[in-house]
């Protein structure tokens, strides 16, 4: 396992979470429609992963297999090799929008982990302070969010989750609800995290750029049934400049990739639609 | 505010400007605020005859309270009573139709009945108002339980809440704001209930203000009466108003 220079709390030979022959279908009426299809994936411990595809092609169906919140059709999912039946604090989950408590001030919104296991808030009031301050918001601790921006209400979705330490944390396009400024900020704001707290992630997006930026190990899922079509390992040479040629050529390689597939399948539909 | 109480002055004055001509058949059917006003300092504040007589303050307490503890009673009996349904599928199948059913009944109609099981009671009229208002807001509460967005609920679950703390945290603050809101609405049938009964059966209150008016052929008491029930009725409302923008402000 390539771990870099990364301090990890511990090596182990199983990855942290991985899939076999994972499959989802989704049936309306008694039409079958089949989502997802013979996913195999790793996530070792501490890395970073990014699931590329286009909209509506699966990923968030996938991000959700992998943090129990759905069952799968076929196959299992392995959470420290141990199959996953259901939803889980060790697999905190980040959705794109609508995951802030409107009642509660920020700072209740992150501490809610511990509150809703019963714990007193003054068990949890250093943690708290502890994320508040790793994140920036000691400032907007009092606020609710309608009163925050839409970056600031992702920060505390993200400092929520990651107050009740999950061992791994799956990010549903987070920052796609954002305009292209508060975006890039918030991409540097989510490496830096994954750089203090080594907890591993698994991000979603369809933004080709976000994809590369932010992961070490890369995958590309195709559209209908959704599935593996490439994979890079980017964990050698870690990007942060968008500008690099390295960058942009992979950037040009992976959405030629995707164009090639959503090309190839329309294809097929359009053969079997004529037969 | 400003706007309306000018517009509540230029009413008045209209209304004493119609009014300050005695032969006028209007005067005698409407007296203006001039005419009934002096009523209440005439009377002492009291309003019947004899020791029957109850203050002003008295009829509007026991209308009001009446009211609010009808109110309270099917607010906090309908969310407990939503969330059971919303449990089980079955429960909204089978149940949710008969809430449905009851629910357009005018509180009103419960009135001879309530008098036959409850007597000449304030439970009579404190059963009206929950019957006016329980129903609908049941409804609501299933319905405004199906609204909240599943994320919300996913991520206490994500967080480690197990499903009573899921309720408690979630699921009651969520519709909160929703069902207040509504009940907020249902006071003015509620009110208007209230006043149906105590016209009509029981023997105390704003509404037998009027009553007494009418069978004294007392014109200035009938519209004294009338102008307190508008004018409580809409402290009520604000005060309502008041309490859903200070604890029941957000939304889902």
């Amino acid at each position: 396992m390539e771990t870099g220079d990364r301090n990890l709390p511990y090596v182990s030979s199983t990855p942290i979470l991985s899939c076999q022959d994972l499959a989802k279908d989704f049936f309306e009426g008694r039409k079958k429609t089949t989502i997802l299809t013979d996913l195999n994936l790793q996530v070792e411990q501490g890395d970073f992963v990014t699931i590329l595809g286009q909209s509506g092609g699966g990923k968030s169906t996938l991000l959700k297999l992998l943090g129990g919140f759905i069952l799968p059709s076929a196959g299992q999912v392995l959470f420290h090799g141990v199959p996953l039946k259901k939803i889980t604090s060790k697999i905190g989950m980040v959705f794109q929008e609508n995951t802030l408590y409107p009642w509660l001030t920020v700072e209740q919104n992150i501490g809610f982990g511990f509150k809703i296991r019963g714990k007193k808030p003054d068990q949890y009031a250093a943690k708290v302070n502890h994320v508040l301050e790793k994140v920036g918001l000691t400032q907007a601790r009092q606020l609710y969010p309608q009163q925050l921006s839409g970056g600031m209400k992702q920060r505390v979705s993200i400092a929520r989750s990651i107050a009740v330490q999950p061992d791994v944390l799956l990010l549903d396009e987070p920052f796609s609800a954002l305009d292209i400024q508060l975006r890039r900020q918030l991409q540097m704001f989510l490496a830096s995290i994954w750089e203090d707290t080594a907890t591993t992630m698994v991000l979603v997006t369809h933004n080709v750029e976000e994809a590369i930026l932010l992961g070490r190990k890369l995958i590309v899922i195709g559209d209908k049934p959704g599935r593996i079509i490439e994979t890079v390992d980017i964990s050698q040479q870690q990007f942060r400049d968008r500008y690099d040629n390295d960058f942009l050529e992979l950037q040009r390689h992976l959405e030629s990739v995707i164009e090639t597939d959503v090309n190839t399948q329309a294809a097929l539909v359009k053969a079997g639609e004529t037969r | 505010m400003g706007c309306g109480l000018l517009s509540c002055a230029v009413l008045v004055g209209l209304w004493e400007g119609v009014g300050s001509n005695s032969e006028n058949p209007i005067t005698q059917v409407l007296p203006p605020p001039s005419q009934f006003l002096p009523v209440l300092f005439e009377s002492d504040f009291k309003i019947g005859l004899g020791s029957q007589a109850a203050s002003i303050y008295q009829s509007v307490a026991v209308t009001l309270v009446r009211v609010l503890l009808g109110m309270a009673i099917a607010f906090i009996g309908s969310i407990f009573c939503g969330l059971l349904i919303s449990l089980s599928k079955w429960s909204e199948l089978f149940i949710l139709p008969i809430l449905g059913l009851i629910a357009p009944i005018a509180p009103i109609a419960w009135v001879p009945l309530a008098l036959v099981v409850f007597g000449i009671s304030n439970l009579t009229a404190i059963f009206i108002v929950f019957m006016g208002v329980f129903f609908t807001l049941t409804i609501a509460t299933v319905a405004e339980i199906k609204r909240i967005p599943e994320n919300l609920l996913m991520t206490a679950q994500n967080l480690g809440g197990g499903s009573f703390a899921r309720w408690r945290w979630v699921i009651v603050p969520a519709i909160l704001p929703g069902i207040f809101t509504l009940l907020r609405l249902n006071f003015i049938a509620a009110w208007m209930a209230v006043l149906a009964a105590e016209m009509t059966g029981l023997r105390d209150g704003l509404g037998t203000v009027v009553m007494t008016g009418r069978n004294l052929f007392n014109s200035d008491l009938i519209v004294l009466g009338i102008c307190i029930i508008g004018i409580s009725g809409f402290a009520v409302d604000r005060l309502l108003l008041l309490i859903q923008r200070k604890f029941f402000w957000w939304q889902v």
